[in-house]
């Protein structure tokens, strides 16, 4: 697959990022490197391969951080963690909500997609809560 | 340079005439004598509305006119990154002196303002609505290394204590108080593990250095200082089972300038926030991996110590001026390397070593500068 076939692909605002379970975006055809949100061309080997790939909606939680300055619009304290998705998904950083329970470093995790007007659109849960 | 720390009296106008006039006047050269400009700042378009032409408009200023100015912006490693471009238009042949310069001016009335401009140095396409930001980047990078057993907690707080011990000693520091580590633990959690006295704050400054082709300054007073590797690399999508973006872009600076870390006298790091320097010293090759904490222990990243690490307190007690703090390390390792550090001179460093690092993406650094300097005169 030449390089022009980037110059084809959708736009970045027509590409899906959710599908309402699990995010969605690029898996490598050629070298299986996986990017979220979906890229035109990969950043491992430079082809213009990356197909739109469902990821796991399960996790693992690299580290964490409860950031106690609040933001307008983003009452403090809330947690953000690193979490590399699984079976071989990337890494993302995303909000960590707990029911107050101190999370920990190689926990489990569980993807939660909120509604469309929703800020932020999607956050992690451990993944005992989820169900 | 111009002193980091809040002047709400100051403009960028100010604050760059006070940086670049010294440096002009440090090398014994006239505005004249300038055949390029890189002008380094990454937030005044959002904090003063000044964009396009930022460094046109401070450097008129002071009568730099003609000459070519070009403004680099590159997040909190914009300074350093525009040293890069002088250095290239150096060696290209195209300028025999060139001044570089940068300015910030964080401190403004609506300092929710401030933040918001730092948080727009990760990829807002991917980042944005989450709340993420430079500290909590920091404390997650912090807190996978205590989880893995390679920091603890008396680390960042015994390396935030140096910090501002060495910030107390330097004229041109932002935070020039000694903290006990009673008080860095007790002080207000920030991104926890981080809390407020090992964090960088807003600032203002300027910082100016004049790069020049060997034989083009006519003053043969001070001690020359050489710039013996100048490497430039930008992040990128990690699996996190690879090097570290910094490692690479010092191995880079390493193998240009023919030395190792075992050859670096005194060294300027990025501690956006103290604890940053622990993380430093492994990726920049200073010790093994996990054994940070046991370096710093041992006193040899003291002022005093046989390796200093951030003399002038680095970004977090120095002050973090954002678009000036990698030539503000480039002054203080210019000032090291000639003997002029005063109440903070290191024993006799050769080669110096900067390492300024900017943005944000996922498990990375955004970019990554690293530059290693060589006193030529021998010491004696
Ligand atoms: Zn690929």
């Amino acid at each position: 697959m030449g390089l022009n076939a980037a110059l084809k692909v959708p736009t970045t605002a027509e590409r899906p990022r959710d599908n309402g379970h699990a995010l969605v975006g690029s898996r490598c055809g050629q070298c299986g490197a996986t990017s979220f949100p979906a890229r035109a061309v990969c950043h491992r080997c430079g082809t213009a391969a990356p197909a739109e790939h469902t990821f796991a909606a399960t996790g693992v939680l690299l580290t964490y951080t409860t950031v106690h300055v609040p933001r307008p619009g983003l009452p403090a304290p809330y947690t953000l963690g690193q979490i590399a998705l699984d079976d071989g998904g990337p890494m993302v950083f995303g909000q960590v909500r707990t029911d107050g329970t101190e999370p920990e470093a190689g926990m489990a995790v569980r993807v939660r997609i909120g509604a469309p007007s929703e800020t932020p659109r999607y956050w992690f849960v451990p993944e005992r809560f989820a169900g | 340079m111009h002193p980091f720390g809040r002047y709400p009296n100051s403009s960028l106008k100010d604050l760059n005439r006070v940086a670049c006039v010294s440096a002009l006047v440090d090398a014994g050269l006239a505005v004249s004598d300038v055949d390029a400009v890189y002008a380094a700042n990454a937030m005044a378009g959002l904090l003063q509305g000044q964009e396009m032409i930022r460094g046109q408009s401070v450097m008129r200023e002071i009568g730099i006119e003609r000459v070519p100015v070009t403004n680099v912006e590159n997040a909190c490693a914009s300074g350093s990154t525009a040293l890069r471009q002088a250095v290239l238009a150096i060696r290209a042949g195209s300028a025999d002196v060139v001044l570089v310069a940068g300015v910030e001016k964080m401190f403004v009335e609506d300092r929710s303002r401030t933040l918001a401009a730092l948080e727009s140095a990760g990829d807002l396409d991917v980042v944005s609505g989450i709340g993420l930001q430079f500290t909590a980047v920091y404390g997650m990078r912090l807190r996978k290394l205590i989880a893995a057993g390679r920091l603890t907690v008396d680390d960042l707080v015994a390396v935030s204590v140096k910090s501002h011990a060495n910030g107390e000693r330097n004229p041109y520091a932002q935070h020039r108080k000694v903290v006990s580590p009673e008080e860095v633990l007790g002080s207000r959690p920030i991104a926890d593990p981080l809390t407020l006295l090992m964090c960088s704050s807003i600032c203002d400054g300027a910082a100016a250095v004049v790069v020049a082709r060997r034989g083009a300054v006519r003053d043969n007073s001070k001690p020359t200082v050489r710039i013996r590797a100048s490497q430039a690399a930008t992040g990128y999508t990690t699996t996190g089972n690879e090097p570290s973006l910094t490692e690479l872009c010092a191995a880079a600076a390493y193998a240009e300038a023919g030395v190792g870390p075992e050859d670096v006298d005194v060294a300027e790091v990025h501690d956006a926030m103290a604890p940053a320097e622990l993380i430093a010293y492994e990726q920049l090759g200073f010790c093994s991996p996990g054994d940070a904490g046991a370096l710093l222990d041992s006193g040899t990243t003291q002022i005093d110590g046989s390796r200093p690490v951030n003399p002038s307190g680095g970004l977090s007690s120095r002050g973090h001026a954002v678009g000036a703090t990698g030539l503000a390390q480039i002054a203080e390792l210019t000032w090291q390397l000639r003997g002029e550090a005063a109440g903070r001179q290191t024993e006799r460093p050769r080669i110096g070593l900067a390492h300024n690092n900017g943005g944000w993406l996922e498990g990375e650094s955004a970019v990554s500068c690293v530059h290693l300097l060589e006193r030529t005169d021998p010491w004696d």
